[in-house]
């Protein structure tokens, strides 16, 4: 036996005839995904770990649908993020996805200077709050292309748009947080 | 692009990078138990595929925007099927609306004995013995003992049990099973579709049994698509149905065909115990 993992297609294959702890590793594998993209969506972290881990449950369900081949990854980011929108529907209404930027932890011979570091902290919680005045569809075309780092297909599964529009809908989306990084920002004093 | 575009692209990559996400929780854990606690029969296409008559997913699809019927009606497409099916808390029957009409497999002649996919003949007790699950009974009065009780220890997962009650005044034959009241049981949570319907012009409406979800048929015959006796998966016949309520006890799904009032059929499906 090679120590070698096995590919999401070895995985899939083995997961559709039954087996479950194929399947396991699969969601070992994008759990962080699947969270992270149905908190973006759902807005809350509880809402997240719902939406998951159903999306999770009616994928393997679903397995025997899933077209040999294809890629894993988007296909089930549409599951998953189908979920979260529906709890975001059904749910209350739901504070709107908040992020908060990290502290900086410093380490090692590349830390900045505190100055500079503070610098870094205040520009990206400046770049934040500009994300946070666009509109839910803006926020989250932007939050999967850039925080999640998807690609155009699982872009297209998770917002639920067909794959040619994705990069429209960035465009204008980074157009629209340009101009709202211009706006004047109240300061808390 | 721009320089300006590309800084901020880059921008937005490194505030990626240190946002405070929540953490992931332990996802596979949680699956890996809920998928233990249902087991799903192994998803892989090949046993599921003989569910199906030969290119009639197809042409369901085709169709499937077609019907839309007054409120409180289920569309269900094979994409969202588990979906909407789990939802409902509603597991091993495919309920498909409108779409093209199987063709039947199994003609219905009234008053000829008609091959109803039932299992072996036994008694109550020998059913109760032989079922993966304790099997439910009519407390209604008049439906406390079958005339007859069929067990099927292997068809579906974790077996099935059916009553037929014979026709008697009150209870009319129906021409479908030639029955006055056929009812079915089995564990729907081992068995996605297990049974699938089709509605072409009748009528599917949403009810509940004992606080738990169901759907009565009724007006114009379903199709209904079962296994035969043989248990072969490809021995699937599809035949009409009349007035059915379908729903869930727990882990079970229940059946209950007859040419009764949906009044009538609800009073007999809460008195199960």
């Amino acid at each position: 036996m090679e120590g070698r993992p096995l590919d999401d297609q070895e995985l899939v294959e083995q997961a559709r005839g039954g087996d479950a702890r194929a399947y396991e590793a699969l969601v070992r594998r994008y759990q962080d995904l699947a969270f992270r993209t149905a908190y973006v969506i759902a807005g809350s972290a509880a809402d997240a770990e719902d939406a998951a881990q159903e999306g999770f449950v009616k994928a393997w369900y679903a397995l025997s649908r899933f077209r040999a081949g294809a890629a894993f990854r988007p296909w089930l980011l549409t599951i998953v993020a189908n979920e979260a929108r529906n709890r975001r529907r059904s749910g209350r209404r739901q504070d709107d996805l908040t992020l908060r930027v990290a502290e900086d932890r410093p380490s090692g011979d590349a830390a900045p200077s505190p100055e500079a570091a503070a610098l870094a902290g205040e520009q990206r919680r400046l770049l934040l709050a500009a994300v946070g005045r666009l509109g839910e569809a803006d926020r989250q075309v932007i939050a999967c292309r850039y925080f999640l780092d998807l690609s155009e297909a699982e872009m297209a599964g998770a917002l639920g748009c067909r794959p040619g529009t994705v990069k429209s809908r960035l465009s204008r989306a980074l157009g629209r947080l340009r101009a709202a990084m211009a706006e004047p920002v109240e300061v808390r004093e | 692009m721009s320089r300006a575009e590309l800084d901020l692209q880059a921008a937005l990559r490194d505030l990626g990078a240190h946002l405070d996400l929540p953490p992931t929780p332990d996802l596979a854990a949680a699956v890996a138990t809920r998928l233990r606690e249902a087991p799903a029969p192994a998803p892989s296409p090949a046993p599921r595929r003989p569910w199906w008559l030969p290119g009639w997913r197809r042409l369901a699809l085709a169709g499937m925007a077609a019907v839309l019927l007054a409120a409180a009606v289920l569309v269900v497409s094979p994409g969202t099927r588990e979906a909407v099916a789990r939802r409902l808390g509603l597991r091993g029957v495919d309920i498909r609306i409108g779409g093209e009409r199987p063709t039947p497999t199994v003609t219905t002649r009234p008053g000829e004995r008609l091959e109803l996919g039932l299992g072996e003949r036994v008694t109550l007790a020998e059913a109760r013995r032989r079922a993966a699950f304790p099997v439910l009974v009519p407390t209604a009065a008049g439906f406390q003992r079958p005339d007859a009780v069929y067990v099927n220890p292997d068809q579906p997962l974790g077996g099935r049990v059916d009553f037929v009650f014979r026709a008697r005044p009150g209870l009319p034959a129906s021409p479908y099973t030639d029955a006055g009241l056929l009812v079915t049981q089995f564990q729907g949570t081992l068995t996605p579709d297990f049974v699938k319907k089709v509605v072409a012009g009748g009528l599917v409406e949403e009810v509940q049994v004992a606080g738990q979800p169901g759907y009565w048929f009724s007006g114009e015959p379903h199709f209904f698509t079962y296994v035969d006796r043989g248990g072969q998966l490809n021995d699937e016949r599809t035949r009409l149905a009349g007035n059915t309520l379908v729903w869930q006890a727990g882990a079970l799904t229940l059946r209950l065909e007859g040419q009764i009032s949906r009044q009538e059929a609800l009073r007999i499906a809460a008195s199960m115990r």
